[in-house]
């Protein structure tokens, strides 16, 4: 489903050239759960911001359902982002001014979707991760926990092949953090392809594989490691 | 997205900043309610001076304006213009309905031991055929009167106020070069703001004949039955006087419409440059509407990330930040309208002529208003959608 061949990214910082990811090859399959793993500054994020194709790379080719996206033009981006890709964000990144509901609504906006349509999906969404009774909530009236749900049903109301997620217990507790990784679990379980970045190795194992990144460059002898027995409870 | 969605998103994030959104308003308001209300004011006003000045009966004036060496030939000529054998003249021409005769004269009246001056004028009968003399008090005058030459007077409030402090007058006998005349009439007081009450008396021309001993009559205004045809009647009513009395263009008929056209002009300039005053405050404020929606981009910068993430294109996101300026513009320019409405209003009522807001000047208000939003929204959304949406995304 993902394809990446060598892709290289690198910013300009004064008249340097400072090269960030350093010729990445990687396969994602259909329905796989895929953990990235990696210290801080390593290029992980770079990496899933090139896959949620908010980003281009500089040089290297991605393939996304056996399309060459890394050519697409920024409206075409846009509408893989609509309608084939779910984003969560370590930070939630939920419109404070919008209710949950609101905020369920905005992708479907994009998609063009009628108001009945949308009401009906943004309702089944929440009910899906168990907020059912907070659709008028505001941002900051719930709790991180119901923050991040929020973003995920926000992620999966149109219903996308691929759920990226950067960091998404980041910012909370380990009760919280289970939560959210068995919900991931219940969406993977559905067929939704997951790729999620984390540094935390009790996260990580909720993945059937880990990618590990060092200095912009995957670690070959780091791989598919999944040992039940380190997940947390 | 539909245009409504965008517009009551753009509401939404307004009533988020009311304060702001309304400081932001005040120029477009100031500048939109200002030019209707000029607008509005000068068509009036140039509505009511055309029909003070001009009149609305349908009647040219004729004048008479001798050359110099006609003066020299005749020192009498300029200052009996018409003669009663000219008006029967003027009558023969088949398309004159009326002919108005008026001569008129600045004297002393006395009653009893009171004395005022007045402007006497001496009128026939199809004078009030053409002007309006609306009596309050008393009679009007009538065919008797202007047949016989009756000892009688039509005055106005203001002589009266002058003359009798408010008292009645009617019955009462004034003297004009000492020979007495009856009031039977006192008109209404003249409404609007451009017609001050001046002392009036009207008696017919027959009496006036007698009481000044002259046959002379200062003022002949024609009516004729078609209103186009009025300038070419009257140009040849003027021809006709200048064969009879052996002048060469002495007899000439006022043009109304050069008048009208003349005072038009007038009114527009000064509607253009007060408009110019308007149009800077609308620039201000359009710059304010600018400034405001820069500060509104920064701030959202992260929201404008996370949309982009969630699908949105560019255009969409440039569509968003228009909509919401023109929506600013719009209600700002709806309030404007409003107010410059009730000024408009105002002024008209005290001054006395008709407010002319018209259905075009609120559309084109509105829709100036909208052009205000685009031009000064279109900086600020293309700021808005040109930026890079991961590091929108991670903006604090
Ligand atoms: N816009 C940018 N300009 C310059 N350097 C950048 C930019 N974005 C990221 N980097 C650098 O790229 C490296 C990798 O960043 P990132 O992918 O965010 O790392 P991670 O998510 O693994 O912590 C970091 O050293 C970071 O400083
Ligand atoms: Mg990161």
């Amino acid at each position: 489903m993902i394809r990446l061949e060598s892709i290289r990214k690198s910013y300009k910082l004064g008249k340097e050239d400072v090269d960030v990811l350093k010729g990445i090859d990687l396969t994602i399959n259909k329905g796989e759960f895929t953990a990235i793993m990696g210290p801080s500054g390593s290029g992980k994020s770079t990496i899933m911001n090139i896959i949620g194709c908010l980003d281009r790379p500089s040089s290297g080719d991605y393939f996304l359902n056996e399309k060459l996206v890394s050519e697409y033009d920024d409206k075409a981006l846009a509408r893989v982002r609509n309608q084939s890709i779910g984003f969560v964000f370590q930070q939630f990144q939920l419109l404070p001014r919008l209710n949950a509901w609101k905020n369920v609504e905005l992708p479907m906006i994009y998609a063009g979707l009628k108001k009945k349509e949308r009401e009906k999906r943004a309702k089944e969404a929440l009910e899906k991760v168990g907020l059912a009774d907070r659709m008028y909530h505001l941002p900051n009236e719930l709790s991180g926990g119901q923050k991040q749900r929020v973003a995920i049903a926000r992620a999966i109301v149109n219903q996308p092949d691929l759920i990226l997620a950067d960091e998404p217990t980041g910012a909370l507790d380990t009760k919280t953090s289970v939560q959210i990784m068995e919900l991931f679990t219940m969406l993977n379980l559905e067929g939704t392809t997951i790729v999620m970045v984390t540094h935390e190795q009790e996260v990580a194992v909720y993945a059937q594989r880990q990618i590990h990144v060092r200095d912009g460059l995957l670690n070959r002898n780091k791989q598919v490691v999944v040992d039940e027995g380190e997940k947390l409870q | 997205m539909s245009i409504l969605e965008n517009m009551k998103m753009a509401i939404s994030s307004l009533l988020s900043h009311k304060m702001r959104s309304i400081l932001t308003m005040l120029g477009i308001i100031i500048g939109v309610g200002s030019v209707i209300a000029i607008v509005a004011i000068g068509q009036g006003g140039e509505a009511m001076l055309k029909s003070q000045i001009v009149g609305t009966g349908n009647t040219v004036e004729l004048y008479y304006m001798p050359s110099d060496e006609e003066l020299q030939g005749n020192a009498n000529s300029l200052m009996s213009p018409f003669t009663q054998d000219d008006i029967k003249a003027i009558e023969t021409i088949p398309e004159v309905t009326n002919i108005v005769a008026t001569s008129s004269n600045f004297g002393n009246i006395r009653n009893r031991e009171d004395t005022v001056e007045a402007y006497i004028t001496g009128i026939n009968q199809s004078y009030l055929d053409v002007n309006e003399l609306n009596v309050e008090n008393g009679r009007n005058l009538l065919a008797t009167d202007f047949l016989g030459g009756s000892r009688t007077a039509v005055v106005s409030a203001s002589f009266r106020e002058e003359l009798f402090d408010g008292e009645d007058p009617l019955g009462e006998v004034i003297y004009i070069e000492s020979q007495p005349v009856e009031i039977v009439g006192i008109l209404e007081e003249p409404t609007g703001f451009l017609s001050f009450g001046s002392n009036d008396v009207y008696i017919p021309w027959n009496t006036w004949r007698s009481i000044y001993a002259s046959n002379d009559i200062s003022e002949v205004t024609l009516q004729a039955e078609d209103a186009d045809a009025l300038q070419e009647v009257g140009a040849k009513a003027a021809d006709m006087l200048n064969r009879i009395h052996d002048t060469e263009e002495a007899y000439q008929v006022m043009n109304m419409e050069e008048i009208a056209a003349g005072l038009g002009q007038v009114t527009r300039i000064m509607t253009i440059i007060i408009g110019s005053i308007a149009g800077v405050s609308l620039l201000v404020g359009g710059i304010g509407v600018m400034n405001i929606m820069l500060v509104s981009v920064t701030e959202r910068t992260r929201e404008i990330g996370v949309r982009m993430s969630l699908g949105a294109t560019r255009g969409q996101i440039l569509f968003q930040f228009l909509v919401e300026s023109v929506t600013l513009t719009l209600i700002g320019g709806a309030i404007g309208i409003f107010l410059g409405t009730g000024v408009a209003n105002v002024v008209s009522y005290f001054a006395g002529w008709p407010p002319l807001v018209s259905f075009p000047v609120i559309i084109g208000g509105l829709l100036f208003s909208m052009i205000i939003g685009v031009i000064f929204g279109i900086l600020p959304a293309n700021k808005a959608s040109s930026l890079d949406p991961i590091e929108s995304l991670r903006y604090e």
